[in-house]
C-alpha cells in the first residue's frame, strides 16, 4: 500500500510538471533579453514595456473582455430561462429531447459551429466584426449555462413551488422569490463558465471575425505565425497571472463562506440562550 | 348553532389518462371541525387535498368552497393553506421570512406583518426563533414553522398532508395533542391526511376512511371503531377478530359453531355475515365458563397488556388483549357481551349501513335500558 501511494504521488507530480512546464517555460522567456526563445541572455522587462505601448494589442485585449462579459451575461439570462423552460416541460419525452439538442451543441466541434456561423452570417449578409463574434459567443455559451443551471433546478424541492403558490405567490413571484434564489449558485457558475469559454475560444471566433476586429486568441495565433515575438510571452504571462488571481480569490471567498457557516453551526443553542431569559 | 359548510364535494372524479384516482367522491366539511382522511398510500387522499388547494382540477363533479363553485378560483386566491409532508420550507429565508411569505405576497404592511408573524410563532410555541435559519431547526421545529407559515394567512381550511410522518414516535404523539389543541383554539377547519389509524382516532372529529379512490365510511372515531362497515375498515382501524358467521334472525347470530345474542338486525334470515369482536372486548376465563373455547398458541407481552393468539375448534383465529397471563397450549374460555359483537353485511353501502345501524341501535338501546328513554 505504502509503495502504491508513493508511486501514485510520483505519477501525479509528473502529470502536473507536464501540464505546467510549457507555461513556466513561456513565462521564463518573457524576461529574456535576447529577443528569441533559443537561449536565455539576461533579465529584462522590455517586452512588458513594449506590450504597454502596443495600443493595438491593448484594444484587442479590452475587446476580448468586452465580448466575454456581454456574451456571458446575455447567455446567462437566456440559458437560465431556457433551463427553467426545460425543467417545466412536464413531458419526459420533450425534456429528454431538449436536453439532447442542448448537449449536441456542447459536444459538436468548434470548427463546425464556427463554419456554420460564417455560412449563416454571409448568407444573410451580416457584416463580420464585433457583433458577429458577440452573437456567436452568446450562441455557444447558452448550452453551457443550461448545463450548469439544470441540475440545481432538479435538486430543488418541487413542493417549495407548490407551497409558494399555496401561500398566494403569482408565477412571477415564485420565480423571483423561490426559484432564482435556490438556483443562484448554478447561475453564477454558468456565468463564469461562459465567461472563460468566451475568453479562450479560438476556433469559432477565427471564422467569424472580420477585418477590423480580433480577439486575443486570434491575434496571438496570427502573430505566432509570423514568428514568435516575446511580447506574446509577456502577454501570456499576464493572462496566466490574472487567471491564477481569479482562482485564488475564488478559493478565499469560498473558504470565508464555509467558516461563516461553521460558526453558525457551532452551537445551535447559542441563539436560544440569547433570546430566552 | 348553524353549521357552516366550508368545503363540499359533489360526485367528484379524477382521472389521469385512463387511470381513475378518485371515484364519485361526495362529502361536506363544516366550519371549525377536525377531519381526517384515512387510507393506505395511493388511495387518492392526497389528490383530494390537491383539488381543494387548487393544484389539480377534478375531471368531473362540483367543488364548492364557502358555498361558491371553486372551479374558476386559482390556488393563490383560495383561502386554503397546506402543511406539506416534507414541510417545503424555503431554505434561503430565515424563520421570520418563511412565516411572513404569504403576507408579503399579499402586500400587507410591515407593522401588521410583524404582529401577525409574532402571533403565529407564539401559537406554535416558537417565540424568539425569528432570526434562525431553517437549516438550524430540528425536525419538530421545522414542522411548527410550516404550521405557522400556513396559519398566519388565517385560512378557512388548513390542509395537512401527513405532516407528522417524518417525526419520531414521541414527538409525533406530542404533536398530535398540539395540533388538536391548536385547531380548537383557532376554530379553523382542519383536513388531515394520514395512513396512521392511531393519529386519526386521537385527533379527529370525523374520519373518512378511503380505499382505492372511494370513501368507504365516514363517522366519528368511536363510530368507526365500534361499527366498522366492512372487513376492510375493521382491519384498517385497530386490531380486530373477524370471523365468518350467519344471521339466524334479528339479534341472533351464529359463529364458531354456536349461537349468540347480539344487538344487530335487519338482515335476511340465514344471511352470511362477518362478525367483528375487538381483542380488548374479550375476557379470558376458565374453559368451562367461556362462551367460546380456544387453544392458546402465542402470547406476547405488550406492556399495557398481553397479546394472546389462539384458535377455536372451527379454526377461527382469535386475538385477545388481556391483563391476565395465560400460557401457550392451554385451553381457555372467552367471554363477551352482546354489544361487543358487531355484525357486518357483505357488500353493504354506507347509506344502507347507516340507516340500519340507526334503526337497530336505537331499538337495542331501548331494550337494554328497560324499554323507556324519555326525551
Amino acid at each position: 500500500m505504502v509503495k502504491n501511494t508513493k508511486l501514485s504521488s510520483v505519477y501525479l507530480f509528473v502529470v502536473f510538471v507536464l501540464l505546467y512546464l510549457p507555461i513556466f517555460y513561456l513565462i521564463y522567456y518573457s524576461f529574456n533579453a535576447a529577443g528569441t526563445m533559443n537561449q536565455f541572455d539576461g533579465f529584462t522587462l522590455e517586452h512588458y514595456t513594449a506590450l504597454a505601448e502596443d495600443t493595438r494589442l491593448l484594444t484587442i485585449a479590452l475587446d476580448t473582455v468586452r465580448v466575454a462579459l456581454i456574451s456571458s451575461l446575455a447567455a446567462t439570462v437566456i440559458g437560465t430561462m431556457g433551463a427553467i423552460g426545460i425543467y417545466f416541460s412536464r413531458k419526459r419525452r420533450t425534456q429528454g429531447l431538449l436536453m439532447s439538442l442542448n448537449n449536441i451543441l456542447l459536444v459538436s466541434p468548434d470548427v463546425i459551429i464556427g463554419a456554420s456561423f460564417l455560412l449563416l452570417f454571409t448568407l444573410v449578409g451580416f457584416r463580420l466584426g464585433f457583433y458577429s463574434v458577440l452573437f456567436s459567443h452568446i450562441a455557444f455559451s447558452i448550452p453551457i449555462v443550461v448545463l450548469m443551471v439544470l441540475p440545481r433546478l432538479e435538486e430543488m424541492n418541487p413542493h417549495m413551488i407548490t407551497a409558494a403558490r399555496d401561500l398566494g405567490a403569482s408565477q412571477w413571484q415564485v420565480l423571483k422569490e423561490i426559484i432564482l434564489p435556490s438556483i443562484s449558485s448554478g447561475i453564477l457558475a454558468g456565468f463564469f463558465m461562459a465567461f472563460t469559454y468566451s475568453i479562450d475560444d479560438f476556433a469559432v471566433t477565427f471564422f467569424v471575425t472580420g477585418n477590423g476586429f480580433a480577439t486575443l486568441s486570434v491575434e496571438i495565433y496570427s502573430r505566432a505565425r509570423q514568428g514568435v515575438s516575446l511580447e506574446i510571452n509577456a502577454l501570456s504571462t499576464i493572462l496566466f497571472l490574472v487567471a491564477m488571481a481569479i482562482v485564488v480569490g475564488y478559493y478565499f471567498i469560498q473558504k470565508q463562506q464555509r467558516t461563516r457557516k461553521k460558526i453558525l453551526a457551532v452551537d445551535p443553542t447559542n441563539h436560544e440562550k440569547a433570546v430566552m431569559p | 348553532m348553524t353549521e357552516e359548510i366550508i368545503v363540499s364535494f359533489k360526485q367528484v372524479e379524477k382521472k389521469y389518462e385512463e387511470e381513475s384516482v378518485l371515484k364519485d367522491i361526495t362529502f361536506e366539511l363544516e366550519k371549525g371541525k377536525f377531519y381526517t382522511l384515512l387510507g393506505p398510500s395511493g388511495c387518492g387522499k392526497s389528490t383530494i387535498l390537491n383539488i381543494i388547494a387548487g393544484f389539480t382540477e377534478p375531471s368531473e363533479g362540483l367543488v364548492n368552497l364557502n358555498g361558491e363553485n371553486a372551479a374558476k378560483t386559482p390556488s393563490e386566491k383560495r383561502k386554503v393553506n397546506t402543511v406539506f409532508q416534507d414541510y417545503a420550507l424555503f431554505p434561503n429565508m430565515n424563520v421570520f421570512d418563511n412565516v411572513a411569505f404569504g403576507l408579503k405576497m399579499k402586500k400587507i404592511n410591515k407593522k401588521e406583518t410583524v404582529e401577525k408573524v409574532k402571533t403565529a410563532l407564539r401559537l406554535v410555541r416558537l417565540t424568539g426563533y425569528e432570526k434562525r435559519e431553517i437549516s438550524e431547526m430540528s425536525g419538530g421545529q421545522k414542522q411548527r414553522v410550516a404550521i405557522a407559515r400556513a396559519i398566519v394567512n388565517e385560512p378557512d381550511v388548513l390542509l395537512l398532508d401527513e405532516p407528522l410522518s417524518a417525526l419520531d414516535l414521541k414527538l409525533r404523539t406530542e404533536m398530535q395533542y398540539e395540533l388538536r389543541e391548536l385547531q380548537r383554539r383557532l376554530g379553523i377547519t382542519f383536513l388531515f391526511v394520514t395512513h396512521d389509524q392511531e393519529e386519526a382516532l386521537a385527533m379527529s372529529d370525523e374520519i373518512m376512511v378511503m380505499k382505492d379512490g372511494e370513501i368507504i365510511q365516514t363517522g366519528t372515531p368511536i363510530d368507526i371503531y365500534d361499527e366498522p362497515i366492512n372487513r376492510y375498515v375493521a382491519d384498517f382501524i385497530g386490531e380486530s377478530n373477524i370471523v365468518e358467521g350467519r344471521m339466524v334472525s334479528d339479534y341472533q347470530v351464529s359463529f364458531a359453531g354456536k349461537s349468540f345474542v347480539c344487538v344487530d338486525g335487519g338482515m335476511n334470515p340465514n344471511e352470511k355475515v362477518d362478525v367483528v369482536i375487538r381483542p380488548e372486548d374479550l375476557t379470558l376465563t376458565d374453559a368451562t365458563l367461556g362462551q367460546i373455547q380456544i387453544t392458546v398458541e402465542t402470547q406476547l407481552f405488550r406492556g399495557v397488556h398481553y397479546e394472546i393468539v389462539g384458535h377455536d375448534l372451527d379454526a377461527n383465529e382469535w386475538m385477545i388483549h388481556s391483563t391476565r397471563k395465560s400460557e401457550p397450549g392451554k385451553v381457555v374460555g372467552l367471554q363477551f357481551h352482546p354489544e361487543d359483537i358487531h355484525i357486518m353485511r357483505l357488500g353493504e353501502t354506507e347509506e344502507a349501513f347507516d340507516e340500519r345501524i340507526e334503526q337497530y341501535a336505537s331499538v337495542a338501546d331501548a331494550v337494554e335500558k328497560g324499554g323507556g328513554v324519555d326525551g
